[in-house]
């Protein structure tokens, strides 16, 4: 089996940073993509074949991604980079199994970076699996790099800054939206973020610019508004939105119907934590970090001593601060494999941990606005879908909780919810506040979070013949 | 026709025609098959096992597993994850219901 000093799972802005900075001390680096290109989601590359004439054209995101992406070309050199390639299980003695091309291969890691990323929330809503509706990080990706539009008569529904992001990019397309509804308030908050975004100008910049566009595209952005329902028999047809109060509740008599037939849904990222879950880490539940996060260390350790967790992955905290946290871990990485003492391990570290207290305190910031409030959890009625993959109603979940459920796990056995293909990232965080909110719970017994299994993901049954 | 596809700014890669239940549409070099169904103004992917609810694309990232389809040949494929290529085919999966219905 082969030997690796330095795995890194993730080829997003915190993986890319880790590599660049271990590899130029020297660590023997290899990244493990699952995606054709380096970048991750939000600095996502166009595919082959397509030419963009105009690095503007695909918003700001594009262009500070592509400063990092060419920091990572000047050393791939040094970099073993395996696109492609998906890892679906870690067992002991640091064992790492991967798919590339239809054949699995195994390898042992010295050290490992999880830098897996984060994924919409997804909300369950009455009529939301039907066809026209989608994430925003999905749309985001058709509109952005696969130059598509999700359709004629788009509706944005969510909270926080990535729904003005993915408006923009959609206007700048030629896109029609109906309305983008921000289920809380810019406004009130807007002095503490201001001072919370003193000095970071270009973040300050790009905020005023997205509500700028807004505004001259006539796209109305209503503040306090909430998707309720979809409605359609094959298809998206309508959207019941309403008002809601600062409970995300909606306030009654504000309903009202909307022509559209795309819906795109934006409350907040989930991190992915089934890596550091498959790999034992411990973990606790943070609302404000968007759910299950993996217990760290000041440089960024999990509690299995040798595996790190940056970005997204670790708690949602944007790429600025995936960046940053790359950073630290790939030159802790280097130091604790020999490549560099203490000291100068601290000296190379402290203007990225500088950096990253600073994004931290505009987080906290935005976290107080976006954080979803119980509003959010009680839009599913009976009879609406929860788990997608097994068809699982809200009206099955509840009876498996009157019936005794109490950690998400038994709720799975009772009901086979989370036992589909996806492994439970579409209802998982739906179920553990669903019971959490029902029965009052203060504290969520262990683990608390469904147990995923190898394989992570879907892989051919033949190609696990071919590990060593 | 409407056209989904963006086109300001954006020179498309080479074109050609996949196969979509024995129907042809077109496709261009970098889009996923999902992109190209979504451009020929198709939102259903397939209908569901146990209910035959409608899916199409969801996450749109390869994490949900609504836009299974057969592609050429192999079954339960993430349409929003493989790229087209030139003449692939494109099959339609059938709930259990439909699945009755074809003699």
């Amino acid at each position: 089996m082969k030997s690796n000093e330095l795995v890194i799972i993730g080829g997003g802005a915190g993986g890319l940073a880790a590599a660049i900075e271990a590899a130029k001390l020297g660590v023997e680096t290899t990244v493990i993509d699952e995606n054709v290109k380096p970048g991750g989601q939000i600095y996502r590359q166009l595919e082959e074949g397509f030419q963009i004439h105009s690095l503007r054209a695909l918003g700001r995101d594009y262009t500070r991604g592509s400063r990092l992406l060419n920091e990572f070309d000047v050393i791939r050199s040094k970099i073993k980079y395996l696109n492609n390639t998906v890892v679906w299980g870690l067992f002991p003695e640091n064992e790492l199994v991967y798919q590339h091309s239809g054949r699995s291969e195994s390898l042992r890691y010295r050290k490992l970076i999880i830098a897996s990323g984060a994924y919409d929330r997804p909300v369950a809503f009455p009529g939301w699996t039907l066809p026209g509706v989608l994430t925003a990080g999905g749309a985001q990706r058709l509109v952005k790099t696969q130059r598509v539009l999700p359709g004629e008569m788009i509706l944005l529904a969510g909270t926080g800054p990535l729904q003005l992001v993915l408006a923009n990019q959609i206007i700048n397309a030629g896109g029609n939206i109906v309305a983008v509804l921000e289920a809380g308030t810019i406004i009130d908050s807007w002095f503490k973020l201001l001072r919370s975004l003193w000095g970071q100008w270009d973040l300050l910049m790009d905020g005023l610019s997205y509500i700028f566009n807004i505004r001259k595209a006539k796209v109305p952005l209503l503040l306090n508004h909430i998707i309720l329902e979809a409605h359609g028999e094959e298809e998206v047809k309508e959207a019941v939105v309403a008002r809601v109060d600062k409970d995300w509740r909606p306030i009654p008599g504000t309903e009202r119907t909307l022509d559209v037939d795309t819906i795109c849904i934006g409350y907040g990222l989930v991190p992915s934590a089934e890596i550091t879950q498959l790999g034992k880490c411990e973990h606790q539940y943070s609302p404000r970090l968007g759910g299950w996060v993996p217990k760290r260390q000041e440089n960024l350790e999990t509690s299995v001593p040798g595996i790190y967790a940056i970005g997204d992955g670790s708690g949602v905290e944007g790429s600025k601060a995936a960046i940053a946290e790359g950073r630290i871990a790939g030159i802790d990485a280097a130091h604790t494999l020999g490549y560099l003492s203490a000291s100068d391990s601290r000296k190379r570290k402290e203007p990225f941990e500088k950096q990253l207290k600073k994004y931290r305190r505009f987080r906290k910031v935005m976290d107080k606005i976006s954080e979803p409030r119980p509003g959010l959890f009680e839009l599913a009625k009976e009879d609406t879908i929860i788990c997608r993959c097994e068809e699982i109603t809200l009206g099955d979940v509840d009876e498996a909780i009157a019936r005794g459920g109490r950690e998400i796990n038994e709720i799975k056995r009772m009901t086979r919810a989370g036992m589909g293909r996806c492994q439970g990232r579409m209802c998982g965080p739906f179920l553990v506040e669903r019971i959490r909110r029902t029965v009052g719970l203060q504290e969520i017994p262990g683990p608390g979070h469904l147990n995923p299994r190898p394989p992570l993901k879907p892989i051919k049954l033949g190609s696990m013949t071919t590990v060593d | 026709m409407t056209t989904y596809r963006i086109e300001k700014g954006v020179t498309p890669g080479q074109q050609f025609e996949i196969e979509v239940d024995k129907n042809k549409i077109v496709a261009f070099e970098g889009e996923t098959v999902a992109t190209a169904l979504m451009a020929s103004g198709r939102r259903t992917f397939g209908h569901t096992t146990k209910k035959g609810h409608p899916r199409g694309v969801f996450c749109g990232i390869g994490l949900c597993h609504n836009c299974l389809m057969t592609i050429d040949g192999i079954h339960n494929t993430r349409a929003c994850q493989v790229l087209a290529t030139p003449g692939c085919r494109v099959e339609t999966q059938k709930c259990v219901e439909n699945l009755n219905e074809v003699k």
